[in-house]
This record gives structure tokens, C-alpha cells and sequence, in this order.
């Protein structure tokens, strides 16, 4: 048996002990996986090692902490319950149709910016709460938001995992939009509608309206959408316009909350936020106990030892490892699952077969962001269930369908990427 | 939310524990900041600093010697860029070996080791790759750092969630806002990186370089490896240099794809009259397949797991348990970097390496008997 193996045996178990035996945070468990990992690799206690791998995350955590502190004011300022107020009385009577925009709202943010955590904790928190005045179970809304959220960070314009298996194998990030635009719309729609539709077919909108603040809209009036208002156009012009300052996410998110707190009700922003960073510590500590975990799996070798394993079992293994070892990578990083599985994978298919190329980098980079549904990360579960207060794992149970849906459409699109080639031209 | 109950003394405590443990890792990263020596051979007539050609880079990180080895005998130019990305050693311990060793007998060579001086003083996130690698030479042993394959965060972050290329419009991963070969032509009020590039662009432009060369490795299952990619106006210049070589070493020829921006072997044809090439190896401790990375792997290329995938058909290039050692592919380097000079014969004159070991020789010897001793 490989060492390797046996690091890898030795981590997986000490994270299930501490974590389901002992009951310790996800956070900690990781680190004590990582620590007896290198031990058993002969590595001694890596320090180095890991602190670098919580580096991994240092962009991904900053984003959080800001959108945290974005969704805070505007929650706090009144911006959600007006906005909530105008989406439903003028939408009740398509609930169909309002599904479907509410969901691309989901999704909007995650589209400009690749990223699934910023999506759900911005429109994600806007969108949640129109959920549940509509009569959606909160697991049910929750799944709402944690699939939108991945199926924005997969559509284009920006797909990052897409951007990391090209740039593994020097494929220029163009002609994606077509394959990728095939593969999240129609997931998008069919998740929407098959967890929420049922519910709002017959909305009393007289009920609903009690439970909305139809005051504060009017009120305050345009201006306390201002803060959302700019941080969309912040989103999209720091993407789409080369010459406009690369502000980044975290500064956008930022700059937004900053204005939200002149544009609607006062409120204690320092007690408020603080609230706020305490819900989302937890989370940001599981993203610094991966970041050494992955990190020792490199160092003791265990990364090659998977990588190389899932190569040896042939090229109807390499498909459902696509489809299944790919998005479970996810757990650990969906970027990391591009970098680490993708890129190999993609080689090894465009090698031994004759697919479109593009189609096929779309599909495994699909299937990658499947992975940020996949605990202990989860991150658009994860955030989606904080949203909707409940434990992420309620939440998680109801995306089983809809994500199966998903590999099912990625399946037949890599089985027949020829055929779709032409959405690449 | 349940409010966690204030400790004030355990949480003090505990503060004091991570200050110290961060200075303590603090030392050991900047430590890596100390450059190996490179000691300038009997062929070096100059070593100037590349914000020489563009002041703006002085006194920062990305400021990075330039060795000029002038023949004395006028002819043409070659410029060769090692250390592009500081996790690819072959292309940085090339050009050190053209500094300590070639004399030109025709001609100048221009020589920047470290391309990326910044990334030199880092490693990857996820790698764990180990900070130094070490040669043995006739009488000792160097080290040479292994660093990142982009610019260190601390000398430009963060990084958008994607990069686009400034003057193509090109969009790329995020993470490749600080790789040095994607910044090319480079932009003087540009990034960090992208005023490394742009300087690196008005060098050749100011010196009229006829020839540049960019040395690289990649892992190997990439596709492009063993390989010379060449800008349509160095294709000639490669292929004379491949039927040269080719009783020695199997190498292909690919020309720079027209839609890939920002890369050296596009850039640096389009924007200057340099004709452009990179050059690629293959580099077990750099692809996704290899086990665990040391000094060990660095040098002698040997990974049982890559083994084991060639054995699976899942890596483009012969690779055994015998491994591919960095001599290897320094051999394979150095090889071709004679030949793009012996095969030039432009408008400008003829440029000589003078008496460079060959291929065999290198294999034979190993890289650093090539090498200067320490002292």
C-alpha cells in the first residue's frame, strides 16, 4: 500500500473522529487531519505549511466579510423590505414567471463576479425573504439559493473553474458562453420551478401584504435601493469595462454598504455588523482548517495519489469521476477541483477522444462548481442555510434533486459535445 | 445567535500565542527574500539593472539584473529571460549557467536570470512545495530557491476575480494577474507586473535584440512540452535550429497561437522586431500528478506517481522511474540556445555562444559541473 494512502486514510479519519465523535467544529477537525496526515507522512508538525495553505483563501474570506457587512445594512436600512414589498404585489399573479426572475436575480451577481459566495450573500439575501412571504418552506428557499447562487458562478460572462482548466491547458476563456449558457439556464429554471412552484400557485396577496412593510418603500423612496443600485453597476462596469479601476469585489461591497448607511433608517452599524461577523466566523475558520488540509495533501503526495488513481481506471472511470469525484472535490475547493482534477482530466479526454474541446472544458467546469454544494465547505449551502436559518444540512437534502438534474444535463452534454460544437463558434 | 461568553484572559492568552507564532513564520518567509548568488563568468562585460530601461521599476521587487556578455566583435543580439516563473527551474539554472560559463565569440547576449524577481520570494498556496533546491558542483553544493509561478502578493494584490489583458481585451483567470507571461507587451502605469514585462519589452526595443528566447518548463501531461513555440516570424529560426538538435533530442516545433495574448512568444514578436520563441521541458514537481515535492524531485525528476501515469498513457513525453532530471532539461535548453544563435544570420550580423558543452556533455557531467563553486 502507498504511503500516500495511507496519509490520506490517516487524515480522512482523524477529520471524522474529532469532527463526529468528538463534536469538534468542522474548522478544528481539518487542522487536526492535517497535522497527523503530515506526521504520518514523516513531515513532523508543517507549520509553514500550514499557514500557507490558509492563505489559499485569503481573497474568498475578505469577500465574505464585506458582502456580510453589505447584506447587514441593507437589511438594516429598510432596502429589503421595500424591495421585497415591490416584487411581490407586482409579480403575484405570474408566480411562474416571478420564480424565474427571482432566480436569475440569484444568479446575476454570482454571473458577473464567478463567485457563488458573493452571489448568495447578496442577491441571495435580497431574494430570501420574498421566498418565504411566498409560502416557500425554508429548506426549500434555501435550495433556491444555493443552487441559483452555483448556477450564477457557472453561467458566463465569468466562470472561473472554466478560466483555470483553460489556463491549464492554454485555452483562450472564448467561446464558453454558448455551452455554459446551455448547461445553467435550463438547471436554473427546472430547480426554481420544481422547488418552489407548487407553493405559490395560490398566493393570497391580501395575506402576503400584511406581512410585507409597504410603508417604508414610500418613505424613503429610489434611494435606498442606491446602495444596490451601485453595487451592481460597480459589479458590472469593473468586469465588462477594461479602463474602469479593477476596484475588486470586497472594495465594491464596501463601498456600497457605506453609502447604505446615509440612504435609509439609522440603525448601530458597529453592533449590527459585529452580529454580522460573529454568524460568519465559523465559516471562515472551516475555509483556513481546508486550506492546511489540502495543503498536507499536497506536501505527503496524497493530491498525486488521487489524481493518478482516478487516471488508472480508464476512460469510462474519467467520465464518472467528472461527474462524481470532481464535484466532491468541491468539499475541499471547487477552484482547487479545476486546478487539481480538471486540468488533467480535460487533457486526458481531448487526448483519447475526438470531443469538442471547449464543450468538454465546459461540462468539467460545470461540474466543478457543482462542488461548492458539497460539505463540509458548501459554501452557497452553507450561506443559503444561514440565510434561511436553518442547518445547512436541511438545506443540502433538498439540492439532491436539482443537482442530479444538473449532472444529468452535463452528462449529455459531454456525450455529445460534437454535436454541440457550433454553440462554441 | 448565541453570543460566545467573553474570556478575557484565555483570549489574550491566545492572541499572544498567534503573535508570536506569526513572527516567528514571518522570519522564515522574508527569509526567502535573500537571492542565491549568481557570480558573473569571464564572459560577463557588464551587469546593469533592468530599470536601466525603465527607471520607473527601481529600488522595487521587480528591479532585476540584466548580465550583458558583449563579444566585443559587433553582430546580432540575444536576449534569454530565465525565471519567468521561479517553479520551473531549468529556465532559471540555464541562465545562470549561460552567466557563470558562455563565453560569445560573436555578437552580444543579453541574460535576465531572474524575469520575475518578485516570485523568486515565494511559493504557491497549495503547492507545498519546498523553498530551496540544491546542486551539487565540482567542489560544493548551491541552493537556488523554488518560488511561485506569479509575482508575490505582497508586491501586488489582490487580484480581480479576473484578468484581462490589457491590450487585447483577453480574459483570463484572476490568478494570472500576476503571472509575469501574461502581462506582455506590459504597460508602463500598468501593474506591478505588467511595468515588469513593459520594461522587460523597452530592454529589447532600446537594444534592438534580434533574437529573444523565454525558458519555460511544464508538467508532463501538458500538451505542450519538449517543445519550441515560435512567433510566424521565428518559425525559420526554430525550425533550422530542430534539425540541428534532433539527433540528440526529440523536441516539436508549435507556432504561437494568434488568439493566446500576453505570452512572450505572441506579445514580444507583435509589439518589437525581436523574433520570439519560448522553450518548454518537462517538470515533474510542477504538474498535479507528482507525489510529494522536495529538493530531491526538483533535481532529479523521478516521481514514482508520474511513472505510473505514463504507464496509463496519461503524460505526453517518455517518462520512466528514471525520471527527468533538471541536467536533462538544462541539456535540452542550453542545447537549442546555441543553435537559435549558431542558425541566426539576420541583417544585424551573426551572434556565437562561443564553446557551450553540448547536449551529451551536460548529461553526462550534470549541470552543475557547469556551474561556479560557491564561495
Amino acid at each position: 500500500m502507498d504511503i500516500e494512502l495511507i496519509c490520506l486514510m490517516s487524515m480522512l479519519a482523524v477529520f471524522l473522529l474529532a469532527n463526529l465523535l468528538l463534536k469538534l467544529p468542522v474548522s478544528v477537525s481539518m487542522i487536526l487531519g492535517a497535522v497527523v496526515g503530515a506526521l504520518v507522512g514523516g513531515q513532523g508538525i508543517p507549520l509553514r505549511h500550514l499557514f500557507e495553505g490558509t492563505f489559499t483563501y485569503v481573497d474568498t474570506m475578505l469577500i465574505i466579510s464585506t458582502a456580510m457587512l453589505f447584506m447587514t445594512v441593507v437589511q438594516e436600512s429598510g432596502a429589503l423590505d421595500a424591495l421585497n414589498a415591490a416584487i411581490v404585489t407586482k409579480f403575484y399573479k405570474v408566480p411562474a414567471l416571478m420564480l424565474i426572475l427571482l432566480m436569475f436575480v440569484v444568479m446575476f451577481p454570482g454571473m458577473i463576479t464567478g463567485s457563488s459566495t458573493a452571489a448568495v450573500l447578496s442577491a441571495g439575501a435580497l431574494v430570501a425573504p420574498v421566498l418565504l412571504l411566498i409560502g416557500i418552506p425554508r429548506e426549500k428557499a434555501g435550495a433556491i439559493l444555493a443552487i441559483g447562487a452555483i448556477m450564477g458562478m457557472a453561467a458566463p460572462p465569468i466562470n472561473i473553474p472554466a478560466m483555470l482548466i483553460g489556463g491549464g491547458v492554454d485555452m483562450p476563456y472564448i467561446g464558453f458562453d454558448g455551452p455554459l449558457f446551455l448547461l445553467t439556464i435550463p438547471c436554473a429554471v427546472f430547480a426554481v420551478l420544481f422547488l418552489g412552484l407548487k407553493y405559490c400557485k395560490n398566493m393570497d396577496i391580501e395575506k402576503l401584504k400584511a406581512g410585507l412593510d409597504l410603508e417604508v418603500g414610500k418613505k424613503y423612496g429610489v434611494r435606498l435601493y442606491i446602495p444596490i443600485i451601485v453595487l451592481v453597476v460597480l459589479l458590472v462596469v469593473s468586469k465588462l469595462v477594461p479602463s474602469f479601476p479593477q476596484l475588486g469585489t470586497c472594495l465594491i461591497f464596501l463601498i456600497s454598504a457605506v453609502i447604505g448607511l446615509f440612504t435609509g433608517k439609522k440603525f448601530n452599524f458597529w453592533k449590527k455588523s459585529l452580529e454580522a461577523m460573529e454568524t460568519t466566523i465559523p465559516v471562515l475558520a472551516k475555509l483556513m482548517g481546508v486550506g492546511m488540509f489540502i495543503q498536507t495533501l499536497t506536501l505527503v503526495g496524497a493530491r498525486g495519489w488521487i489524481v493518478v488513481s482516478c487516471l488508472g481506471l480508464g476512460m469510462v472511470f474519467v467520465y464518472i469521476a467528472s461527474f462524481t469525484i470532481m464535484p466532491a472535490f468541491g468539499a475541499v475547493s471547487s477552484y482547487g477541483a479545476a486546478s487539481v482534477i480538471g486540468v488533467p482530466f480535460l487533457l486526458v479526454i481531448i487526448q483519447n477522444t475526438s470531443c469538442s474541446d471547449i464543450v468538454v472544458a465546459a461540462v468539467l467546469a460545470f461540474s466543478c462548481c457543482l462542488g461548492d454544494l458539497m460539505p463540509p465547505t458548501a459554501l452557497a449551502g452553507n450561506y443559503a442555510a444561514q440565510i434561511v436559518e436553518l442547518k445547512y444540512s436541511k438545506v443540502l437534502k433538498n439540492c439532491v434533486i436539482p443537482f442530479l438534474v444538473c449532472v444529468a444535463v452535463a452528462v449529455v452534454c459531454i456525450l455529445n459535445s460534437n454535436a454541440l460544437a457550433f454553440l462554441t463558434k | 445567535m448565541k453570543r460566545i461568553p467573553k474570556h478575557i484572559l484565555t483570549a489574550s492568552a491566545l492572541c499572544l500565542c498567534v503573535v508570536g507564532l506569526v513572527i516567528y513564520l514571518a522570519i522564515g518567509f522574508t527569509s526567502q527574500r535573500k537571492a542565491e548568488p549568481i557570480y558573473a563568468g569571464p564572459g560577463v562585460t557588464d551587469v546593469k539593472m533592468l530599470s536601466h530601461w525603465f527607471p520607473a521599476l527601481a529600488g522595487s521587487n521587480g528591479d532585476t539584473e540584466v548580465y550583458i556578455l558583449d563579444s566585443g566583435k559587433p553582430g546580432a543580439s540575444m536576449l534569454v529571460l530565465g525565471g519567468t516563473h521561479p517553479n520551473e527551474p531549468s529556465g532559471f539554472i540555464s541562465a545562470v549557467t549561460l552567466v557563470e560559463y558562455c563565453q560569445p565569440t560573436s555578437g552580444t547576449l543579453y541574460v535576465i536570470p531572474r524575469a520575475n524577481n518578485s516570485a523568486f520570494t515565494c511559493t504557491d498556496p497549495q503547492e507545498a512545495a519546498p523553498t530551496k533546491y540544491y546542486i551539487d558542483t565540482k567542489n560544493g553544493t548551491r541552493w537556488f530557491r523554488f518560488g511561485s509561478r506569479a509575482t508575490n502578493p505582497i508586491d501586488q494584490w489582490p487580484d480581480s476575480e479576473v484578468y484581462v489583458h490589457a491590450s487585447s481585451g483577453q480574459q483570463l483567470s484572476g490568478s494570472e494577474t500576476r503571472n509575469l507571461n501574461r502581462a506582455y507587451p506590459g504597460r508602463a502605469d500598468g501593474t506591478f507586473t505588467e511595468k515588469v514585462a513593459y520594461g522587460i519589452t523597452q530592454l529589447i526595443l532600446a537594444q534592438n535584440i534580434s533574437i529573444t528566447v523565454d525558458l519555460h518548463e511544464a508538467s508532463p501531461e501538458y500538451t505542450t512540452v519538449n517543445a519550441i513555440v515560435a512567433h510566424e516570424n521565428a518559425l525559420n529560426l526554430a525550425a533550422m535550429t530542430l534539425w540541428e538538435v534532433e539527433e540528440d533530442l526529440s523536441i516539436t516545433i508549435e507556432a504561437s497561437p494568434t488568439n493566446l495574448h500576453g505570452l512572450t512568444h505572441r506579445e514580444l514578436g507583435d509589439y518589437t522586431n525581436t523574433l520570439a520563441l519560448l522553450m518548454e521541458t518537462a517538470n515533474a514537481s510542477q504538474g498535479r500528478l507528482h507525489g510529494a515535492i522536495d529538493s530531491e524531485l526538483v533535481v532529479t525528476g523521478q516521481d514514482k506517481f508520474y511513472a505510473r501515469a505514463a504507464t496509463y498513457g496519461a503524460v505526453t513525453v517518455p517518462y520512466t522511474e528514471a525520471g527527468i532530471s533538471l541536467s536533462e532539461r538544462c541539456a535540452r535548453h542550453i542545447a537549442c540556445l546555441v543553435q537559435f544563435a549558431e542558425q541566426y544570420d539576420g541583417p544585424d550580423g551573426v551572434i556565437s555562444l562561443g564553446a557551450m558543452p553540448t547536449y551529451r556533455q551536460i548529461l553526462a557531467n550534470g549541470i552543475g559541473y557547469y556551474l561556479s563553486d560557491p564561495q
